[in-house]
């Protein structure tokens, strides 16, 4: 079998049904063939491997895949395809000041992102389609060649939308301002059904959760899910813990708390997300993986430690993204055991790396104010 | 939110306000500025010794280095070259030409130190004891490593019928939030002069603190170091692998944390060896270097990025441990200062000539390690560098020797009022 007929029937299958010994047992030389493919075809990513991969023909496992830093893809525009093939590059949502990722996006990427999220979703929420409430404003999935992670993971869901209505417009400010009529209209016609709601969680919280609440509206969508992915770290410092964001979104939407699953996903790894079990862990599909590795030494973390998140997925074809280093702290909590009966490694997200040791007066660009050109 | 007291016995509760131990440090100022300066300075040297015999403290990062400073004669030869070359103006009026000088405490001083270098409390506050001031410092960690134990062995030390115990009755170290105003309005409003060590965001924060209009400010704020490594020297019969390892020392101490230590180093083009080979020169010395401490997850992610960064870019290369983050080099010939990544990571960077690095100088640069064959190429440079704002042209290896000056400032000289009399 072929490299793409193995990507494929791993997509198409049961996403967590093989126990971890045997999926690395598949996954380990498919991911390390991948990368061989795609360092042919992106020369940068060959001089990456050559320079810190060590020597790629020897390559066993998954662990000997040096990662690729997500912040790579903020700084150089990585494709191993040709300007004509790239269907559209996605875009993460960059803060003020700070160069955003560019992912380029082919047709088989495309492709595999969105079958792939389908995939996953099915077995989270079950494979009907249903009436899509997105938190967000339309102009987030606009047609063109640029498109955010929040805007690809709508497109996403949308195959699973029966019909999608955006509860969210953007005001004079350019902020995000609730549509409450398009809300109040959507539970009008829904609210016995089973619905879907997405959004980036911050938004949800900021603009529908407090707003809502500043307004004394409470919603009956008692067969909604509430499908959010990150901003954890604004919440965080708002003091907002995963738990009161559950009870308070729940409260206002009028569904159940197990109802609110948080997802967790990048742009650098578009279709490869990691939603909450019933048991709030996060589990690999069968085409990624997840690897933790602990600060300094890289080696594997072991269960009940904290680690670097890495994440592994054969999805892309157009840009290195077969194993892809975090900024993210995540915590292995096991292996083929979880309660939800899903097998593989299972972990939770912890938090955005940040800086804790102390600088001091050593200045990191020795140019005061003025930023060096570098990361 | 409260204060902790690091004592010797380690950190204790101190109450919600800093008045109470400022009372009690006023209350010592009198008797503090009676004792003679070289009982003072005896006394340090029965601490410096002690720190290296002493199990709690002789394991500590850079004690070797603190104690021979503490030594009586170089802490003398210290304050002469502060104090107009005499000492004795620390005891009372000496005669300088038609009029007497001496040296007063400024009173209560005010520090605010980082947590980059542990033994860094000590070097901040024996000068300003020295000085004889009583002294409020502020450190950066409710933990600072191995500060109770280097008080504990101060505490213990005697000379000439003074203790270490009177002298830290002197003395307050605290911990305190640094978010909390209130805390450090206190301490600011009551000091006569204050010295800051720290980073931007801290440097700007306590500046911007109320203040007594007499106040002093002495600011040793961020800092960035370099290397600079000649052709002449590159080519020279003495072994660049010598110079290296000089280097690399510097880079090694305290994790390369400190402002003295090199971040970017730049090598002047040269028929002899080229980047490629000084880079692999560089990670051979890093690699015999003893393994890191426990690396945390920032650190980790800078160093990873840091190297793919320069493994993608077609212009630079990068040689790497392949034991985790340890340490690595990453060459290039765009001539700037790298941001620092620290914890052995250095940047080393082609030129063609030294004078394109001095467009990159400013007073933000505090340490150029210089490496040079030539004696008359050497003071060139360090006129040049010094004229641009450097502080320190000194021979790698030395870079994070603390030293006066440092910053370009003679600190006890800033921490004394120096008073005439014209009978």
């Amino acid at each position: 079998m072929s490299a793409e007929q193995q990507v494929e029937e791993l997509i198409r299958g049961p996403q967590y049904a093989r126990a971890q010994t045997d999926k690395e047992a598949l996954l380990a030389p498919l991911l390390c063939g991948l990368c061989r493919d795609v360092a042919l075809r992106c020369p940068p990513y060959a001089r990456f491997l050559e320079r810190l991969g060590r020597d790629a023909a020897s390559w066993r496992t998954m662990l000997d895949i040096p990662p690729l830093p997500a912040a790579m893809f903020k700084r150089f525009l990585l494709s191993a395809v040709p300007p004509e093939q790239v269907v559209r590059q996605l875009q993460s949502s960059a803060t003020t000041g700070q160069q955003p990722s560019r992912i380029v996006v082919d047709k088989t990427t495309a492709f595999r992102q969105s079958r792939a999220l389908v995939s996953i979703l099915k077995e989270h929420i079950g494979p009907q389609r249903r009436p899509l409430l997105v938190l967000d404003a339309p102009q987030s999935v606009a047609e063109g060649e640029s498109l955010t992670a929040r805007g690809a993971a709508v497109r996403g869901l949308q195959n699973f939308a029966a019909e999608t209505v955006f509860a969210m417009q953007p005001s004079a400010s350019g902020d995000l301002e609730p549509d409450w009529g398009q809300v109040q209209d959507f539970q009008a016609r829904h609210a016995q059904r089973p619905v879907l709601v997405f959004g980036f969680t911050f938004v949800v919280w900021t603009r529908l959760v407090v707003e809502a609440q500043r307004r004394g509206l409470r919603f009956a969508l008692p067969g909604a899910i509430l499908l959010h992915s990150g901003g954890w770290k604004r919440l965080t410092a708002e003091a907002v813990s995963k738990q009161e964001f559950t009870r308070q979104a729940a409260l206002v939407l009028g569904c159940r708390p197990e109802a609110i699953l948080d997802f967790y996903g990048m742009v650098e790894q578009v279709g490869t997300v990691f939603v909450d079990c019933e048991a709030g862990n996060k589990h690999a599909p069968a085409f990624a993986d997840v690897l933790l590795r602990r600060p300094g030494s890289l080696e594997p973390a072991q269960i009940g430690e904290s680690g670097l998140i890495e994440v592994l997925s054969a999805l892309p074809t157009s840009f290195p993204g077969q194993a892809i280093l975090t900024e993210d702290e995540g915590l292995l909590v096991g292996v083929d055991d979880c309660l939800c009966g899903r097998k593989g490694r299972y972990f939770r997200f912890l938090r955005r790396v940040e800086q804790t040791e102390p600088r001091g007066c050593g200045d990191t660009f020795g140019q005061g104010n003025k930023r060096e050109a570098h990361l | 939110m409260s204060v902790l007291r690091i004592t010797p016995n380690g950190s204790q509760q101190a109450g919600e306000s800093l008045q109470p131990l400022l009372a009690a440090l006023r209350g010592q100022r009198a008797s503090l500025a009676q004792v003679p300066i070289n009982r003072l300075l005896a006394l340090c040297d029965d601490f410096s010794r002690r720190l290296l015999r002493d199990d709690r403290t002789r394991g500590l990062e850079g004690i070797a280095f603190l104690s021979a400073w503490l030594g009586s004669r170089n802490l003398q030869q210290f304050l002469e070259f502060n104090l107009n070359g005499d000492l004795r103006y620390l005891d009372g009026f000496v005669l300088c030409g038609n009029r007497y000088l001496a040296a007063r405490p400024q009173g209560l001083v005010a520090m605010w130190l980082p947590g980059n270098v542990p033994t860094l409390p000590i070097f901040a506050l024996v000068p300003t004891l020295l000085a004889k001031n009583v002294c409020l410092v502020k450190v950066a960690s409710a933990d600072a490593p191995g500060l109770d134990r280097l008080l504990a062995v101060l505490e213990e030390s005697e000379a000439g019928g003074l203790c270490g115990r009177d002298l830290l009755a002197t003395t307050a170290v605290v911990w305190f939030d640094y978010h909390d105003r209130r805390l450090n309005e206190e301490m600011s409003l009551a000091a006569d002069a204050k010295v800051i060590w720290g980073g931007e965001a801290a440097v700007r924060a306590i500046i911007a603190l109320p203040r007594q209009e007499h106040c002093v400010e002495i600011v040793f704020g961020p800092k960035y170091s370099i290397g600079v490594i000649s052709r002449g020297r590159a080519q020279a019969a003495e072994g660049l692998d010598i110079l290296i390892a000089d280097f690399v020392r510097d880079v090694a101490a305290f994790e390369q944390r400190t402002c003295s230590s090199p971040q970017t180093i730049f090598l002047e083009r040269n028929q002899r060896y080229p980047l490629q080979q000084v880079g692999q020169m560089f990670a051979q010395c890093l690699a015999r270097l003893p393994q890191k401490l426990a690396l945390d997850a920032y650190t980790t992610v800078q160093i990873l990025n840091a190297r793919a960064q320069w493994a993608l870019d077609d212009s630079r290369e990068v040689i790497a441990s392949t034991d985790g983050a340890n340490w690595t080099v990453c060459m290039d010939r765009q001539v700037s200062l790298k941001e620092a990544v620290q914890s052995r990571t250095v940047f080393l960077t082609e030129v063609q000539s030294w004078q394109e690095v001095i467009g990159l100088l400013s007073p933000r640069v505090q340490t150029v390690g210089m490496a040079f064959a030539d004696p008359a190429e050497a003071i060139a440079f360090a006129e040049a560098a010094t004229g641009a704002g450097v502080a320190r042209c000194v021979r790698p290896g030395l870079m994070n020797n603390y030293e006066s000056p440092w910053d370009g400032k003679l600190l006890v000289s800033q921490l004394v009022r120096w008073v005439t009399l014209k009978p």
